[in-house]
């Protein structure tokens, strides 16, 4: 498994350079954009990437062919995620310091969240989609996400204190430990689901 | 003689396309080509076998072990070449290496940079630079290098110009010299099994219509010529298919001792190529085998 995982950098090599040139890009050209998609973006940025490239060539051939199992290059994809996203967060947490950029943990922790919705949502569409496509969704959905992202975020926002207002007898700490548990759920039944696709995905 | 692999009773219903409860075993220590007109099988055969498809019926074995619960085992001892571009083309075949490598228990760096060397391969250029013998002699480099038992190639001469197929033909000719490995090799271009292969199976429409050595084919298989005075139901019955024109006919046996027995100096008898046999077999009726 940990080799299916490096791969994903083997095949990065120049889009890992451009990363942190991406977060600087963000952090002088964007200044007033939430942190959280800077977060976002950061730690969806290898995934993302790995779901592209495997979409371009036939690599589903090539993986099915080496000694993996299905279940193993499911398995490595969802756990590779999570462990790019740490990594990825935690550099962009690092440049952003240095950049005197403000944030603080929160902000990472409900990245990371949006980003466990986000690859619970997009993972198992990859794997029905026709890689052709996959560009195309790709696309539309980064536009999506960056046209809805403000509002939506100012709408959260607001609803959140309303959230809070309204559950003021639950913690906020026990507010977002249950977002957590709903997104890292709905990432777990995702894992499930692409398992279920990929075991009968005809190459 | 033992069976590398085995296709017991294999169905498999695609869009298009079905095989129906086929049978299928490949020996031990040979080659074996699999031959048949474009879009006659082969390449969903390989992939049942490679386990990319899944039968929906019956049973596939490799080295006498199924997929179900030896998939890693299996595959770790297969060498696979397909016949269009499966590694990520961004990259040189250095990092395809390093990918590839570490997926297998006896992946050999010395033997790979052997064959690198060998077919003059340049490992810092990206592999969609590579022209099309390049990227097979690629394959073949790392399907060499893992001390495969067993080759899997499906169509590796396809789309080579005759130079780069010869030099490929003779590859394959070094690889089975120790005797322990076994290739299986689907190919359209019949010509490059003349020189290689010892079983032949033929494929038409999803079914196998044979599974011969190469030798009983060349001895048992012939072009026969003659008037169509010398055709009735009871001649016919030696043919496999039958072309007529005005000058006479022209058919496929596959019992050229009878044949001759019968007719004997009124036809002419010449050896049939193995793409006669396949031309004729197409569409012929599938109880002759």
């Amino acid at each position: 498994m940990f080799n299916l995982i490096k791969k994903d950098l083997i095949i990065q090599k120049t889009q890992i350079i451009l990363f942190i040139p991406l977060i600087i890009f963000l952090i002088l050209f964007a200044r007033d954009i939430s942190p959280i998609f800077i977060f976002l973006v950061a730690g969806a940025y290898i995934s993302a990437n790995a779901y592209v490239y495997d979409g371009m060539v036939e690599s589903n051939i090539l993986l099915n062919s080496l000694p993996y199992t299905r279940k193993l290059i499911v398995t490595s994809r969802y756990i590779g995620a999570m462990v790019y996203m740490v990594l990825s967060m935690a550099m962009a947490g690092a440049v952003l310091y240095l950049f005197d950029y403000s944030y603080d943990m929160m902000d990472m922790a409900i990245a990371a969240g949006l980003f466990f919705i986000f690859a619970a949502i997009a993972f198992p569409l990859f794997y029905i989609l026709k890689p052709a496509y996959i560009g195309v969704v790709m696309f539309i959905g980064m536009i999506a996400l960056a046209i809805g992202f403000q509002p939506a975020a100012r709408f959260l926002e607001r609803n959140l204190i309303t959230i809070t207002d309204f559950i003021t007898s639950l913690s906020t700490t026990m507010l977002y430990l249950s977002g957590a548990a709903i997104a890292i759920g709905l990432y777990l039944i995702s894992w499930i689901i692409s398992q279920f696709i990929y075991q009968r995905k005809v190459f | 003689m033992e069976n590398v692999i085995e296709l017991r009773g294999v169905s498999k219903a695609l869009k298009a396309f079905t095989i129906d409860n086929m049978d299928l075993q490949i020996k031990q220590g040979f080659v074996t080509g699999f031959i048949g007109a474009n879009g006659a099988g082969k390449s969903t055969t390989m992939k049942l076998i490679m386990n990319l498809l899944q039968p929906d019926n019956g049973e596939v074995s490799v080295f006498g072990l199924d997929y179900a619960s030896h998939e890693k085992e299996i595959k770790d001892r297969i060498g696979f070449v397909y016949d269009s571009n499966i590694f990520y083309e961004s990259l040189n075949l250095k990092d395809i290496s390093r990918i590839v490598a570490p997926a297998y228990k006896r992946w050999n760096h010395q033997q790979f940079k052997a064959y690198v060397n060998q077919f003059e391969l340049p490992l810092n250029k990206p592999i969609k630079k590579f022209s099309k013998g390049m990227q097979m002699k690629a394959s073949i480099a790392i399907a060499l290098s893992h001390d495969a038992e067993l080759i899997i190639m499906d169509e590796p001469t396809a789309g080579l110009d005759p130079t780069s197929r010869r030099e490929l033909l003779d590859i394959f000719q070094e690889v089975m010299v120790d005797g322990k490995r076994t290739i299986l090799f689907s190919t359209h271009i019949t010509s490059d099994l003349d020189r290689i292969a010892d079983y032949i199976v033929l494929i038409d429409e999803g079914k196998i219509l044979f599974d011969k050595p190469i030798y009983e084919l060349q001895e048992q298989y012939a072009l026969v010529k003659g008037s169509t005075e010398l055709l009735d139901p009871d001649t016919e019955a030696y043919f496999i298919k039958i072309d007529r024109s005005p000058n006479g006919f022209q058919a496929l046996t596959k019992d050229a001792t009878k044949v001759k027995e019968v007719f004997g100096n009124h036809v002419v008898i010449e050896e049939a190529s193995l793409e006669e046999i396949m031309f004729y077999m197409k569409g012929a009726d599938s109880h002759y085998d």
